[in-house]
């Protein structure tokens, strides 16, 4: 695997349901070690973009490669560099979160899985968890739960689908830490989100995707140079996105 | 050689939460009841029987008599399976249906499909995986079922069973495992494949009344024979070979009733099962070799439809729109 590659790369990535283009060709290059906000309004193709990027679904076009191997020809290796967290993730309800995460850390392949499933719940905090069942669990213990099976296998590249959503303010602020911490262990983290505040604070470079199309992508430090306000982000995504889909 | 021990860990996560599934448990032990139900009955039946032919033996012998003077009576507890193979060809195949479509909302319903997949491994060991696991259900309930029959056999039938019995049994439960696989398969892959897992499990009901319930009695009801109580050529005394040349008279709509019938993998297990088994009078007290030489072809449709239906979950590609949390 190089590392001198970006952590994400695309080039004219798309994908077409019939006529329908749900992703127009998207060219986008995230570094190593960035936290990339994606915005977007509902139906944009944040998570068809997470899902391509993921192995989920097969592109109709172009190339994109994660961690320096290629989406089309190089999967399982992609798969072990990357973790993901989807929206509204429910685990198994009948396992406690210890088993839930030795499933997936077995499923990951890593030597270490015991001890690293320990580490991991101390690392969020969530030891005290570990013999309960997740049915039990509130929305914010399973977000908790489901970033640790995320992180469980030491990915370079983490994808989040709105992980934020449902959470109350406590929880972001908790989430928002954790996700500091791990991008200060190297980590890169590929982050959907409504949520316009939280790009501001934790994101270092920022896309925004309309109608299934790039509209901007830059860094965190340019839109605020160039907007030169607390607000500079609403301005800019008011600008780039057209008004009914702001409205909606 | 890719790495395989995706599967283990999948069909072990399986077997593990169907443990936990109160649902299952409740249907297996259900089922566990239906089936000894009629076992218990026919055997307080035989051992009555038994128990009067001995006595009888006993007087006989007390008078100074010969046995010879009685007929010995052949006593086959295996006959007495019938309710069993019947609970478990339609009431089991419930069962496989329902853990079918729970095995395959739970991980739609839960997220956790995309989080398997976006794990180093292959679509096809997820799925391999979940039919494993499934045909681990069965076969573990059914090991369950099979186990306290013979139980049943052995301590009520007043006659015991011999090795002879117990490895028809054991063939049974092959035969059975396979069979409530293949239902498994179908319940799980409608409702994998289809937009609404609940569409997957109503059209898997829809194919469970036809080829479970409908198929396989339409050779009792469409049978002229079975018209009467007895027999219709039996009740009228009809000899043999005026039953053949009356019989030639109907042999197209005699193709057509045998077609519908073997069209039901139900059918097949039927048929196989009670001939292992000795239910069915011609082959009661007949060797295995000479059952298999005559039932081969049925447990050939039996290994392959299941084999068939697990290649064809297995070949159809998982689609990202199942990906989502609807359920």
């Amino acid at each position: 695997m190089q590392t001198d590659t970006p952590a994400v790369s695309t080039r004219g990535l798309t994908l077409n349901y019939g006529e329908f283009t749900a992703l127009q060709p998207l060219d986008l290059d995230i570094g190593r070690g960035e936290i990339f906000g994606f915005l977007g309004h509902n139906g944009a193709g944040k998570t068809t973009t997470i899902r391509l990027l993921t192995t989920l679904m097969d592109p109709s076009g172009g190339t994109a490669s994660v961690a320096g191997c290629d989406l089309a020809h190089n999967r399982i290796a992609l798969r072990r560099a990357i973790g993901y967290l989807p929206e509204n993730v429910r685990l198994y309800d009948t396992l406690t979160t210890r088993e839930n995460l030795r499933f997936f850390a077995a499923l990951s392949r890593i030597e270490d899985a015991r001890d690293r499933v320990e580490e991991v719940m101390e690392f969020l905090g969530i030891t005290d968890l570990a013999d309960r069942r997740i049915a039990t669990f509130s929305k914010g213990m399973r977000q908790r739960v489901g970033l640790a099976q995320a992180i469980v296998h030491r990915p370079q590249v983490l994808f989040l689908d709105e992980p934020t959503s449902g959470l109350d303010p406590m929880g972001v602020r908790q989430l928002r830490e954790v996700l500091e911490r791990l991008n200060g262990q190297g980590m890169t983290i590929f982050m959907n989100t409504h949520l316009l505040s939280e790009v501001a604070r934790s994101c270092s470079s920022i896309g925004v995707l309309s109608h299934g199309q790039l509209v901007f992508h830059d860094t965190i430090e340019t839109v605020n140079a160039r907007y030169g306000s607390e607000e500079a982000l609403e301005e800019l995504y008011l600008s780039v996105v057209p008004d009914r889909e702001v409205a909606a | 050689m890719p790495d395989l021990s995706a599967i283990p860990t999948i069909a072990l996560k399986d077997a593990r939460i169907a443990l936990r599934d109160r649902f299952l448990l409740a249907a297996t032990l259900a089922l566990v009841a239906a089936a000894l139900i009629s076992l218990i009955t026919g055997t307080v039946a035989m051992r009555t029987d038994v128990a009067t032919y001995m006595a009888a033996k006993q007087q006989l012998l007390a008078l100074g008599k010969s046995l010879g003077s009685i007929a010995a009576p052949e006593f086959y507890p295996l006959k007495l399976m019938r309710g069993t193979i019947e609970q478990i060809e339609i009431m089991g195949a419930v069962i496989a249906l329902i853990a079918g479509y729970r095995a395959a909302v739970e991980e739609r319903g839960r997220q956790t499909l995309a989080l398997i997949l976006t794990r180093p491994l292959s679509n096809w060991q997820f799925l391999t995986a979940k039919l494993l696991g499934g045909a681990g259900l069965m076969a573990t309930a059914l090991a369950f079922v099979f186990a306290l029959c013979a139980v049943v056999l052995a301590l009520g039938s007043g006659i015991g069973i011999g090795a002879n019995d117990l490895l028809r049994l054991a063939i049974t439960w092959g035969a059975s495992t396979l069979y409530l696989s293949a239902i498994f398969a179908v319940g799980f892959g409608l409702s994998l494949w289809l937009k609404s897992p609940a569409s997957g499990l109503l059209y898997a009901f829809a194919l469970w009344l036809l080829v479970v319930l409908v198929a396989p009695q339409i050779g009792d009801t469409m049978d002229p024979d079975n018209q009467v109580a007895g027999g219709v050529f039996a009740q009228l005394s009809i000899p043999k070979a005026e039953q053949t040349r009356i019989k030639q008279g109907f042999a197209t709509y005699e193709t057509i009733r045998n077609g519908i019938e073997v069209s039901s993998v139900t059918k097949h297990y039927e048929r196989f099962t009670f001939a292992v088994l000795g239910i069915k009078d011609i082959y009661t007290g007949k060797a295995l070799g000479p059952i298999w030489a005559d039932k081969k072809g049925d447990a050939w449709f039996l290994i392959l439809f299941t084999l068939g239906l697990g290649g064809l979950v297995l070949l159809r590609p998982i689609r990202a729109d199942r990906l989502t949390k609807e359920t």
